[in-house]
């Protein structure tokens, strides 16, 4: 029961520590994103498509990725070209994501075919997922990259002052944003084995959530995202107890995860600091 | 002598306002150039235009005997020429190293140790310190400045522009910036000093080019000119002198603070145990580097912050308790710091920006709601004051520029029977004209009108020229000078250092 609440917890964990880093990369650039959820769930969709379409791991991971970044990149077009409000942007391209994968999943997927979807080992995405906050967390602070990173999100003007390009940055921050997420999204869908419509669940919103609760910083996101991530192991584990002798519903069980991003973000969000240039251009 | 910089006829329009009209420049490598003039006159732009930020729409720039066309500050920087611009351009979420290195980084991946080893040695060649790995929000305006110097050098400038340096320094800290500058000087480069303080020009600057409406209208080595020349050259008329007589007696006692304890946004407190009164008839001076505790100081005696300790009387009476509006209502009045955040409302028009704080003072109230007649009436006094240029009372805020707005502003504090002023940075944006009108209705106001203003300035000449008596304010306490010495600068500026 441990071990399964253990593995739970590490498996649950690493899309939304995934999906979280590209968040952190993107608002640690100045640009708000609350559209973790949608690049997420087209990686979803796309990973699964063309896994089954071609067979390829490497085909069905490149499509994931690509999906998510193209919404990455429209997000920064809309974002900093045209000077749309970055929540704006982010509902549309979530609602985009939502209605598209519900499209091409209904569209192009065969009931008749029979067989397994290609897919890496689910070891990878993990270890890629726990070495990622340490990684970011030496890399914004000892590369030409991680600095102006911060700068553009930190103060833009004074960022374009120094020589800094903060467009130009962010458009690489929200590459790596739509790599990270789609990487999330395949993750997701490697563990649930296919397709299924809003599989995501609002795990793009509980990222976010780990994003603001850790303070923008990577380690304490990532801590955040495993004790989302627990609060999901749970919620499974304890699916059809009942709680001293009361029958517990199993949707009231689901909603586990959630309860605690609440409570989460009411009792301690107050205190973390946000990027002082968020949102401006 | 070789020329540093040499420009020729530049100039710039921005939309229908020509900023600059073929203004020339020659700056000898090795000295210390100001360029002075009122706020508009083009400063900045010119210098903006050297450092490659603004595109002259005609003209050429010469540096170091070499023609140049920079199209970004990019190509300025490698060129040699660096610029400190007035709000500095330190990240405070960056640590101080970060800071010094941005834009210029030794490479993709940053060797903390060599990277630290040749800041210090920069550091060790000013004479300062640094903690390199602090937050540079942890510093100073004078360690912020300092800062701002080394990455200057950091970028192997030789020429530095420098706009505004010490605006928010206190005299020490000013007098150790132009030690630092003939130092520079002294091993080969040059500087141009960005300026409204004239004091600064005749006693550090070798040559003196002066602005006006965008026109170069002299350039000559200060030795040749005085303060006062050169002010009439920067407003292009005779001044008269400001009537600074000393108030006559003073009446009642209009604001008395005692031992006021305020807590600052970061936590701790920001005022500790301030002590302060004013009488009518009295314009008092509060002198202090930026974030000694007056903004916060302002705040409580206007009852938008509350004292965590301490008095703060008003027209007699403990007011400690009453709300801003019941405060307003009886003739408290503010000028803010931030206009744009504190005093108006952008969207608005004008007309009813000027009720904005005045909405309970009667007889601008009737009933539940305003006067539209009073209204009117209190928008276009406030819009006459300072002769705020607008297309009428109809039209938003945001459709003035930021030194008419600065004067609307101003204006309404003294509408409706102010009886006492709070002050902060008034003459922020203004002209020297301008400037001067503005003190001179708040003088009028005290010595006739029975009121008294409280004054919070970040320029401690503007004071000494404007106000009756200064205090200095540090680290949240409120330091009187002796009555004798109220308008010593060398005693007010000790006091703000807190130096014996």
């Amino acid at each position: 029961m441990l071990w399964v609440l253990l593995v739970g917890t590490v498996t649950l964990a690493s899309p939304l520590i995934l999906a979280a880093m590209g968040g952190y990369v993107s608002e640690r650039g100045g640009i708000v994103n609350i559209a973790l959820e949608g690049k997420m769930l087209a990686a979803c969709a796309a990973t699964s498509l063309v896994g089954f379409a071609t067979g390829s791991v490497l085909w069905s991971l490149a499509a994931g990725i690509a999906s998510a970044t193209a919404l990455a990149w429209s997000h920064w077009l809309l974002t900093q070209k045209f000077r749309v409000d970055a929540v704006v942007s982010g509902m549309a391209l979530n609602a985009l994501a939502f209605g598209a994968t519900n499209f091409f999943d209904k569209r192009f997927t065969d009931p008749t075919h029979i067989g397994e979807m290609p897919r890496l080992p689910l070891g990878a995405y993990q270890a890629l997922a726990f070495a990622l906050p340490l990684l970011l967390a030496y890399g914004v602070r000892r590369t030409r990259a991680g600095v102006r990173l911060m700068a553009s999100g930190s103060d833009p003007d004074k960022a374009r002052q120094m020589g800094v390009e903060p467009v130009a940055v962010r458009f690489w921050a929200q590459t790596v944003t739509g790599l990270l997420c789609g990487l999330a999204g395949a993750m997701i869908v490697t563990n649930a084995g296919r397709f299924v419509d809003n599989m995501t669940a609002g795990r793009g919103f509980i990222a976010l959530a780990a994003l603001i609760l850790g303070g923008w910083r990577p380690v304490q996101v990532g801590l955040a995202c495993l004790f989302f991530g627990f609060a999901e192991a749970l919620q499974l584990v304890l699916q059809g107890t009942d709680l001293m002798g009361a029958k517990i519903p199993s949707e009231a069980w689901s909603s586990l995860p959630y309860l605690a991003t609440i409570v989460a973000l009411a009792g301690f969000a107050g205190k973390s600091r946000a990027p002082a240039g968020l949102g401006k251009v | 002598m070789s020329l540093a910089v040499r420009l020729r006829g530049i100039s710039k329009r921005f939309g229908a306002v020509r900023a600059l009209e073929s203004v020339d420049l020659d700056v000898e490598a090795g000295t210390l150039h100001a360029l002075v003039g009122e706020n508009g006159a083009g400063k900045t732009t010119l210098m903006r235009v050297l450092y490659g930020a603004i595109q002259p729409d005609a003209g050429s720039i010469e540096v170091e005997g070499r023609a140049r066309r920079f199209r970004s500050s990019r190509e300025a920087i490698e060129a040699g020429i660096g610029m400190v611009s007035q709000h500095y351009s330190i990240l405070p979420q960056l640590t101080c190293l970060q800071n010094l290195m941005l834009g210029a980084e030794p490479g993709a991946w940053i060797a903390e140790g060599a990277a630290v080893a040749r800041a210090e040695e920069l550091a060790a060649r000013m004479g300062f310190r640094f903690d390199w790995h602090a937050d540079a929000s942890t510093l100073s305006p004078a360690g912020a400045q300092k800062l701002e110097i080394l990455k200057l050098l950091w970028r192997s400038a030789r020429i530095l522009i420098l706009d505004e340096p010490t605006a928010m320094l206190s005299p020490a800290d000013s007098d150790a910036l132009f030690e630092s500058l003939a130092q520079l000087r002294s091993e080969g480069a040059t500087v141009i000093l960005v300026t409204h303080r004239l004091p600064e020009v005749m006693d550090h600057a070798e040559r003196v080019t002066v602005l006006r409406g965008g026109r170069r209208v002299a350039s000559m080595p200060v030795a040749d000119t005085d303060a006062r020349g050169l002010a009439e050259l920067i407003v292009g008329h005779t001044l008269e002198r400001a009537s600074a007589e000393p108030p006559g007696s003073l009446g009642e006692e209009l604001l008395a603070v005692q031992g006021l304890v305020v807590a600052g946004y970061r936590g701790d407190d920001a005022v500790r145990g301030a002590d302060l009164a004013v009488r009518a008839g009295e314009i008092v001076g509060i002198a202090g580097v930026d974030g000694s505790g007056q903004r916060e100081l302002f705040q409580a005696v206007l009852g938008v912050a509350r004292a965590k300790a301490g008095v703060v009387r008003l027209f007699g009476e403990d007011a400690s308790k009453w709300p801003p509006s019941r405060r307003l209502e009886a003739g408290l009045r503010l000028i803010p710091e931030d206009r744009h955040e504190e005093g108006v409302i952008d969207e608005w028009p004008l007309l009813e920006n000027a009720a904005l704080g005045l909405q309970r003072v009667p007889p601008l109230r009737r009933g539940g709601g305003l006067d539209p007649g009073v209204q009117r009436d209190v928008a276009e006094r406030a819009a006459r004051a300072f002769d705020t240029k607008h297309g009428g009372l109809r039209l938003p805020m945001a459709s003035l520029s930021g030194g008419n707005q600065q004067r609307f502003v101003a204006g309404r504090a003294l509408q409706l029977g102010p009886r006492l002023l709070l002050a902060f940075q008034p003459a922020r944006g203004l002209d020297i004209e301008a400037t001067r009108r503005v003190y001179d209705a708040i003088r009028t106001l005290c010595r006739e009108g029975g009121a008294a203003a409280l004054v919070v300035s970040f320029d401690l000449d503007e004071l000494l020229e404007h106000c009756d008596r200064l205090v200095a304010m540090r680290s949240g306490r409120i330091f009187e000078p002796p009555p004798e010495r109220a308008k010593d600068r060398a005693e007010i500026g000790r006091l703000m250092v807190g130096a014996a």
